[in-house]
Formats: structure tokens, C-alpha cells, sequence
């Protein structure tokens, strides 16, 4: 009987632990499609998997960061595509995200502040001649608060890296500065350890790719 | 057997884990009439699982759920959905049909009649203070720069904002909902006043060419709205020097950012100017001005925001001009205007209401003595002298009922108080304008809506009422496209320099009628516009000889019996550096057609400021590499009837007759500006300077804004600018604000 007890016990703990990492399984294929995302269209559909998750585990911060996340590249995707007419929406929808993210994460959480950052960014890019003295002084506000809470986070060095490079030589930017920078926040990168396996990890592949730029290219 | 039976038990529980994780389909469709919405995201309640519609609204995820479940379809432009689902061992199939939902930034708003520049409706025309500064032939001023666009003529000689076949004065100007009363400096016949407001001191302006909102009244044409800004974003100090102006200021921003306050002073001579430009006018004393203002702003603790402005202007100068009168050589004329505008408003929200008071006080002297001078001695000094005082009062009360639609209503004083005094003439004007307004905005849908609103006002002066109700629909097309529809009725009191003598007299009136289609899209505007405005009671008015020191004719209003009507149509197009790279042009084009029977005219005639043709262009370039800003500006108007109209008393009757009448040359201007911005990007420069080049007018057009009349007719002289050609430069230095990036955004 008592074996009984154990197997019915063990199929139990079988059971609740793999819940457990059904959390950890889903959370690690949908952070590894990140990558693979290419159009708007791929990331909302990923930004909607990670508000599912989150929805269900609504004690976990990193479902809405990630769903926020999602969003921003989203946001980033269509900037680059020139349609900067609808930025406001998916900053907004980021930012839901990211309050959600904040109340379960805390107020000192570098990683959200960063992101606040860059959907201000977004927002900006609606109508930078407006927008520069107000959403363009909180993105700015944003990021120096990330860097004070957390100064040897890459991913606050690879988007300053990435401020810099696009900005013209004539304001102050540069490339070669750019590329500099984005060296800086590789070995940041290189050295830093995420706290767990779904914790934020990205961008590595960024500061890569701008750094195997060729140089004639940078200038 | 035990061994068995934990095998069994192990086999069983194995398989109801396999079949617990067995995957059933589940798919549909998302539509919102009978459309498939993409991006919508579909999940089973409390699970994993789920996906997101494709571009036609299809969906399919599989689940190892059972029973009954609930599928919720979200997206952020419709109202959620939930859907009961049993998920057995077949796949399920569910459709869905959302609604959309009603919100601020997807409905569509009116625009019939108005451009807006304001961050919230983005899409159209905008002229920020920064569009001004680079508008070449602006001269940095807002009336000046609204010239550019459809609508607005450019008349010359008059200040004032010449609308859709209006005068200078059926458009009012008003500042955070008060009405400035005297925007313009003091002028002498023959030159226009300036603005005397500083441009920087507005975030945003809505331009409205016709069917303005009952909020606003005393304006048969059109107003300008201008919003002035909130709190500065850091302390800072500027100054300016140019050759014919001097001007320093400082804005500071308290601690906390819940207070700022800030003045500037300046002083403007343009003597230095005349030594080298070739004149058309002869500056006998030459233009000079000093000008100083204050300003405070506070946000309570309650929420409140407390906006304080204060101004100070006095302008001087002296023109000759060679006498039309037999018998003497020239007319001379001097002024001395003072003028000063205080303003305060202040706005709270209130749970649903937000409560929006301001009054303004202002007052105005002109002082202009007349004379004439023969073989060089000047003759005695005719004075006029007019002071008038100007109160303005107004409280609106606005709900919002749901997230598109509000209810706003209020009253609004004004209280104007005139003297004039000229040699035994003393005329005392007094006028309360009493007013109540109600409006509603009226969301249905993200597609259509409707705004309804009615004034009602009482002259003290005419001791009269009026009720003006107006009404406008918008209605989206397709995306991008919108059409709206404008009507109303407006109503304003006869200009008080009419009101010489005893008569019984009535508010004037206008009707619009606006129909326009606009398309808007990111960086580009293409808007087309038709109009019809029909005015009855106008003011007619005989003219009382003038002495002859002055050619200008002194009007008296006679009745109401004037009318009129104007319509036309007009096309905008913006491209803002969406075609080419750091280039943003605009063009416009105005059709007018307008005839009115009022002041002096005998019959019904074309009026003096209406032009047939108004075309014009703008187009700034940035040049990053040479930190180099370079902005052209065209204009091109139709040439204007100008009528030369005299008195005659027949039988104690008063007939107005036409003397002289013919038509001016069409008027042509092309003007160029350059800003040159040498410190971008110094991470560590302490100072800012902006050098400003701009030359108005390069081809050199003569242009003619009129003629005037001797007092028999028979001698005429024609109003031209004080200079053909002017060259303007300049250097404004700010300390404390990096415009760093400021720039590199305005000009990426």
C-alpha cells in the first residue's frame, strides 16, 4: 500500500513538476522565437503568446516584459519600414505591458526601465519635431534611471551604442563612436550572466552584427 | 501481482496522461462585418493555448484541454469577446464577430474648415513655431506664415488675417480661449501692423478658415486659436542682435517642475536699415519699438494649472508722403502707439469636468497727429488720439460622456470701452458683449461623427441678441480619407470706427457652408475644400470728407442693408520629407469668387482684398553636413479691384458713387532664408547661436497693395510696401538648452 502511495505520490510530483517546467518549456521556445521574427506581423503574434502566458501565470513578471518586448521590436520594425504613423498604439500597448511587468517586478528593475525607454523612443518617432521635448526627455529619463540601477547591463549599452551610431557626425553621433560602443557592450555581454534561463538575454547578436559591419560601410 | 498491478496502475496512469495531452484543433474565424481582422489574439482562457488571426482572420492552435472552456478574442480596436467552447475528442470550430470599439485616437474628428497644429491630430496641416521660423517671407510671424496656406490672402497694406474673401477684422484671434483684442501693433495708413506676440510663446495654433466652433464668436470670417505653452523643460536664457533689433529674455523652471517663470525686453529701431536699403516709404521719424513681457505658470497640488502672461509695446514713427491736395507738397503723419495685454487663465479637471476660465485685460492707445508741410514748413498738428480699454471674461465647463463624445458649455464677457478724440470731435464707445455657448462633440463610431453647437449673444451697445447655431458631421471614407461638412451661422458687431454718428445699427451676419475631403497619411496632407458664405446685414456707410492732411476717408455707418457672399475652393498638398530626403514643401491654391455690397460700395462689387487666384509654395531644405537650414517661399495672387468711392447728398439722400475704379498688377514674391546652426552636435558647447540670412522678396516685384485718392479724385498715388527688397540678418544666442538633438529631430 504504502508503494502505492509512493507511485500515486511520485506520478504526482511528475505531474506538478512537469507544470512547472511546462512554464519554463513554453517560456524558453517562445523567448528562442524572438530571433526568428521578421515582420509586424510576427511579432504581435508573439506578443499575444507571451500575454497568454501571462495571463495564466499572473505572479511571473517575465511574460509581460517579454509581451512588451515583442511589441517594441514590433514598433522598431515598422519604423524602419518608414510607417511611424501608428508608433503611438504599440507604444501604448508596450507600455501596458511593461505596468504590468512593473507591478509584478518592482519599480528597480532595470530591464522594464530600458524598455520604457525605447517604447518613449518609439512614441517620439511619431512626430520627433513635437515629441523631442516630451517623450524624447522621458526616454531619456528612462534610460538614465536603467543605468543607475544597473550600470553593467549590455542591453543599456548596446541601445546607447545604437543611439550614437545612427545619430549624424554633425550632431555629435558617429559610426566609428557607434561601433566603439557596441564593442563595449559586447564585453559587457560577454561577461554578464542572466539570472536564470528566461531571464532577459538578448541583443548579443545585435552588437555582433553592427560590429561585422565592414568599416567603409561605419563611415 | 503486486508488481502487476503498480504496472497496471502505472500503464493506466500513463495513458490517461497521453490521452489528457491528446491534441484537438481548434479553429475559426475572426470578422468584423464580415471582414477578417488580423492580429487578433485568441486564447483559451487559463491555458497556453491559443493564437493569433492571420491576414484574412483566420486561426487554429491545438489543446490537450478538456470540457468546457471559455475562448476570449482580444484586440486593442474592438471590444473583447468571450466564446463558451466543449472540447471533446473532435476538433472544434469557432467563429467570431467583434465590434469595434469607440476610441479618441482612431474616431474621426471635424476638420471642415480648420487646420489644426497640435501634436493630437498630427495628420494635418501643421504649423508649429519651428514651421514658422523656417518659412521664408514669414518673418517669424504667425499671420504672416498663415498666408502660405489656402484660405488666407495676402493683402499688404492692412494687418489683419484676410480670409476666404473676408476683411481684416471678420477674423479674431484669440489666446488660450480669450480673445486678443489688439494682436497687431498700432499702424498708419498704408503700413501694417505687426504681431506683437512672440511666436515661441505658442505650442500649437488651430487655424479655422470657416464653420468655427461655438465656443467662439464676433468673427464673420474666421479665428485663429492660439495655445500658449505649458511649463519650459529647463531653465534658460537668449538673446538676439540684428541690425535693427536687441532683445534678451530668460525662462526659469522652479525645483519640482511645478513652476516657471520668465520675461524678455526688447527694443527695435530700423534706422540703421534705411541709411542702406533704397526706401519706398520716407521714414521721416524711423519705426522704433520697445517691447517687454512676463509670464508665470503654477500647477497646483490639486491638479490645477495657473498660466499668467503679460505684455508691454510702444512703437513710434513718422511717414511723408507727397500730398495728392492741391497747394501743399506733402502729408505727413506721426505715431505713437502703446499697448498692453495681460492674461490669465486657468484650467482643473474635476472628476468628469474640466473647468476652463481665463480673462484678459488689454489696452491700446494710438496716437496719431496729422499734417502737412508746403515749400518745407509743416503746418499745424491735427491729433487723433484713440484709447480703448478691453475686457475679456470667459468660464467653459466641458464633460466628457463617454471616451469620444463631451458636452461643453459656458459664457463669455467682453467689454469694450473706446475714447476718441479728434480736434472737437469726442466720441465715447461703450459695448458689453454678453454671451452663452453650448456644444457637443457626438461620437457614433470610429467613422462618423458630429459636432452641434449654439451662441447666443446681447450687444449692450446695439441692444440686441442673436442666436447662432452650428453644426458639423465627419465621416471616414477609408483609411486615410475623411470627408467633413460644416454649417453655421455667425455673427459680428459693426466695427466701432464705422459708429460716427447716431444710426441703428444690428449685428452683421454670415452663413458657411463647408464641404471638404482630406487624405491624410504619414508626412503627407492632400486636402481640397469648397466653401459658400453668404453675408447679410453688413454695415453700409457714407463717407464724411476728410481734412486734408489725410487721404484717408472717414466712414460713418449708415444701416444694415449690405450683402454679399464669397465662395470658392481651395487645394493644399504637404509633403513632409517623405519624398525627398530632408526637403519639406507645401503648396496651395485658392479659388475666390466674391461679391458684396457694403461700407461705401454703390452696387454690389468684387471687394478691394478679394483675389481671383492665390497660388503659393514652400519648400525648406536641411543640409546636415553644412549644419545649414535653406527655406524658399513663392507667392502669387491674382491682382485686386481697387474702387475709388465718393459721397454725394442728394435730397438729403446719401448716394454713394464709384469715381475711379481699375485693377492692381497681380502681386509676385519670391523670398529665401538661410539658418545656419554652427554648434550642432558640440557635446560641450555652453552657447547655442542660430544665424538667420533672409531676404524677402529676391526678384525685386514691385508690388502695389492699392491707390489712394485725392478728396476730388482727380489725383492718386499708389500703396506700395515700404521696401521693394529687404535683407534681414541676424544672430539669436540661447545659453542652457542644448538644442542638440532638438535640431537633429526636426531635421532627420
Amino acid at each position: 500500500m504504502k508503494k502505492y502511495l509512493l507511485s500515486f505520490a511520485l506520478a504526482f510530483i511528475s505531474l506538478t513538476s512537469f507544470a512547472q517546467t511546462d512554464y519554463e518549456k513554453i517560456m524558453t521556445e517562445k523567448i528562442a522565437k524572438i530571433e526568428t521574427c521578421k515582420t509586424p506581423e510576427d511579432f504581435q503574434a508573439l506578443a499575444n503568446d507571451f500575454q497568454r502566458i501571462g495571463s495564466k501565470e499572473s505572479s511571473q513578471w517575465l511574460p509581460p516584459y517579454y509581451a512588451a518586448f515583442a511589441q517594441i521590436q514590433k514598433g522598431r520594425v515598422m519604423m524602419r519600414n518608414g510607417n511611424t504613423q501608428d508608433l503611438d498604439g504599440v507604444a501604448a500597448q508596450a507600455e501596458k505591458y511593461l505596468g504590468l511587468a512593473q507591478n509584478l517586478a518592482g519599480a528597480d528593475n532595470a530591464e522594464i526601465h530600458l524598455l520604457r525607454k525605447m517604447a518613449f523612443s518609439l512614441r517620439m518617432m511619431v512626430n520627433p519635431q513635437q515629441r523631442f521635448m516630451t517623450d524624447g526627455a522621458r526616454a531619456a529619463e528612462e534610460m538614465g534611471i536603467a543605468e543607475k540601477l544597473d550600470a553593467g547591463n549590455p542591453r543599456i549599452a548596446l541601445i546607447k551604442a545604437e543611439d550614437t551610431y545612427f545619430t549624424p557626425e554633425q550632431y555629435g553621433g558617429s559610426k566609428t563612436k557607434g561601433v566603439e560602443m557596441f564593442k563595449e557592450a559586447l564585453a559587457k555581454f560577454n561577461a554578464y550572466k542572466p539570472k536564470s534561463a528566461l531571464d532577459p538575454n538578448w541583443g548579443k547578436a545585435e552588437a555582433e552584427y553592427f560590429i561585422s559591419l565592414p568599416t567603409e560601410k561605419t563611415k | 501481482m503486486k508488481m502487476q498491478a503498480q504496472k497496471l496502475l502505472f500503464l493506466f496512469s500513463f495513458l490517461a496522461f497521453m490521452m489528457g495531452y491528446a491534441q484537438i484543433r481548434v479553429s475559426g474565424k475572426v470578422t468584423f462585418k464580415n471582414k477578417g481582422i488580423s492580429e487578433v489574439n485568441v486564447t483559451l482562457k487559463d491555458t497556453y493555448d491559443g493564437a493569433t488571426t492571420d491576414a484574412r482572420g483566420n486561426f487554429s492552435f491545438e489543446t490537450s484541454e478538456k470540457g468546457s472552456h471559455i475562448l476570449t478574442f482580444t484586440h486593442p480596436k474592438y471590444e473583447n469577446v468571450e466564446k463558451n467552447v466543449t472540447i471533446e475528442n473532435q476538433d472544434v470550430s469557432v467563429n467570431a464577430d467583434l465590434r469595434e470599439q469607440i476610441s479618441e485616437i482612431d474616431a474621426v474628428v471635424v476638420s471642415a474648415g480648420s487646420i489644426e497644429a497640435s501634436d493630437r491630430k498630427r495628420a494635418t496641416a501643421l504649423l508649429t513655431p519651428i514651421d514658422i521660423y523656417t518659412t521664408a517671407g514669414a518673418d517669424g510671424q504667425i499671420s504672416s506664415a498663415l498666408t502660405y496656406l489656402p484660405g488666407v490672402q495676402k493683402v499688404g497694406g492692412t494687418e489683419g488675417l484676410f480670409v476666404r474673401g473676408g476683411t481684416g477684422t471678420e477674423s479674431k484671434i484669440f489666446m488660450d480661449g480669450s480673445l486678443i483684442n489688439n494682436y497687431f501693433s498700432n499702424s498708419v495708413p498704408g503700413i501694417a501692423g505687426r504681431d506683437q506676440f512672440n511666436t515661441s510663446l505658442f505650442k500649437g495654433n488651430i487655424f479655422s478658415s470657416g464653420g468655427y466652433s461655438a465656443l467662439y464668436g464676433q468673427a464673420l470670417s474666421g479665428a485663429l486659436m492660439l495655445e500658449s505653452v505649458d511649463l519650459p523643460d529647463q531653465t534658460s536664457y537668449n538673446f538676439g542682435i540684428s541690425p535693427i533689433f536687441l532683445n534678451a529674455g530668460f525662462q526659469k523652471l522652479g525645483n519640482n517642475k511645478n513652476y516657471s517663470y520668465g520675461a524678455s525686453a526688447g527694443y527695435s529701431i530700423l534706422s540703421l536699415m534705411q541709411k542702406i536699403f533704397n526706401f519706398n516709404t520716407d521714414f521721416i521719424d524711423a519705426p522704433q519699438g520697445v517691447n517687454g513681457d512676463l509670464n508665470f505658470r503654477i500647477k497646483t497640488k490639486s491638479g490645477g494649472f495657473l498660466k499668467y502672461y503679460g505684455m508691454y509695446n510702444s512703437n513710434k514713427m513718422g511717414v511723408r508722403s507727397e500730398s495728392l491736395e492741391p497747394g501743399y507738397n506733402f502729408s505727413l503723419v506721426r505715431l505713437n502707439g502703446q499697448n498692453t495685454y495681460h492674461n490669465l487663465s486657468f484650467k482643473q479637471k474635476f472628476g468628469k469636468y474640466l473647468l476652463n476660465v481665463g480673462g484678459s485685460y488689454s489696452y491700446n492707445r494710438s496716437d496719431l497727429h496729422f499734417s502737412t508741410e508746403t515749400n518745407g514748413a509743416e503746418s499745424a498738428r491735427n491729433r487723433l488720439l484713440t484709447d480703448g480699454n478691453y475686457i475679456n471674461f470667459k468660464a467653459v465647463l466641458e464633460r466628457k460622456i463617454n471616451r469620444i463624445s463631451a458636452v461643453r458649455a459656458g459664457f463669455e464677457l467682453n467689454n469694450t470701452d473706446e475714447k476718441l478724440n479728434f480736434e472737437e470731435v469726442q466720441k465715447h464707445y461703450k459695448d458689453l458683449i454678453s454671451s452663452v455657448f453650448a456644444e457637443t462633440d457626438l461620437g457614433f463610431s470610429n467613422a462618423l461623427s458630429a459636432k452641434i453647437g449654439v451662441r447666443a449673444e446681447h450687444s449692450s451697445f446695439l441692444d440686441k441678441s442673436n442666436i447662432a447655431p452650428r453644426f458639423a458631421l465627419a465621416y471616414r471614407l477609408a483609411k486615410d480619407w475623411t470627408t467633413s461638412l460644416a454649417y453655421g451661422l455667425f455673427y459680428q458687431n459693426p466695427e466701432s470706427k464705422y459708429i460716427n454718428a447716431p444710426a441703428d445699427l444690428g449685428f452683421q451676419k454670415s452663413q458657411h457652408y463647408i464641404f471638404q475631403v482630406q487624405r491624410a497619411s504619414e508626412g503627407r496632407t492632400l486636402r481640397f475644400e469648397a466653401f459658400y458664405k453668404k453675408y447679410d446685414q453688413l454695415i453700409k456707410t457714407f463717407n464724411v470728407t476728410p481734412g486734408k492732411e489725410q487721404n484717408q476717408q472717414v466712414q460713418t455707418a449708415l444701416n444694415n442693408d449690405g450683402y454679399g457672399y464669397a465662395k470658392g475652393m481651395e487645394l493644399f498638398w504637404r509633403d513632409n520629407k517623405k519624398t525627398f530626403k530632408n526637403i519639406d514643401y507645401w503648396i496651395s491654391y485658392s479659388f475666390l469668387d466674391s461679391k458684396r455690397d457694403f461700407l461705401n460700395y454703390p452696387v454690389s462689387l468684387k471687394p478691394g482684398f478679394a483675389a481671383d487666384h492665390t497660388l503659393s509654395a514652400v519648400v525648406k531644405r536641411f543640409i546636415p553636413e553644412w549644419k545649414l537650414g535653406a527655406n524658399l517661399s513663392y507667392t502669387y495672387a491674382k491682382g485686386r479691384p481697387y474702387y475709388d468711392i465718393a459721397t454725394q447728398l442728394e435730397d438729403g439722400k446719401v448716394m454713394n458713387y464709384t469715381r475711379n475704379e481699375g485693377k492692381l498688377q497681380d502681386y509676385n514674391a519670391l523670398n529665401f532664408s538661410i539658418n545656419y546652426l554652427p554648434n550642432i552636435g558640440k557635446k560641450d558647447a555652453k552657447a547655442f547661436p542660430v544665424f538667420v540670412l533672409s531676404i524677402t522678396n529676391i526678384l525685386g516685384s514691385k508690388n502695389v497693395y492699392g491707390y489712394n485718392f485725392s478728396v476730388d479724385g482727380s489725383r492718386s498715388s499708389a500703396v506700395v510696401p515700404p521696401v521693394n527688397t529687404f535683407v534681414f540678418i541676424g544672430a539669436f544666442i540661447s545659453f542652457g538648452v542644448d538644442k542638440t538633438d532638438d535640431a537633429i529631430n526636426n531635421n532627420l
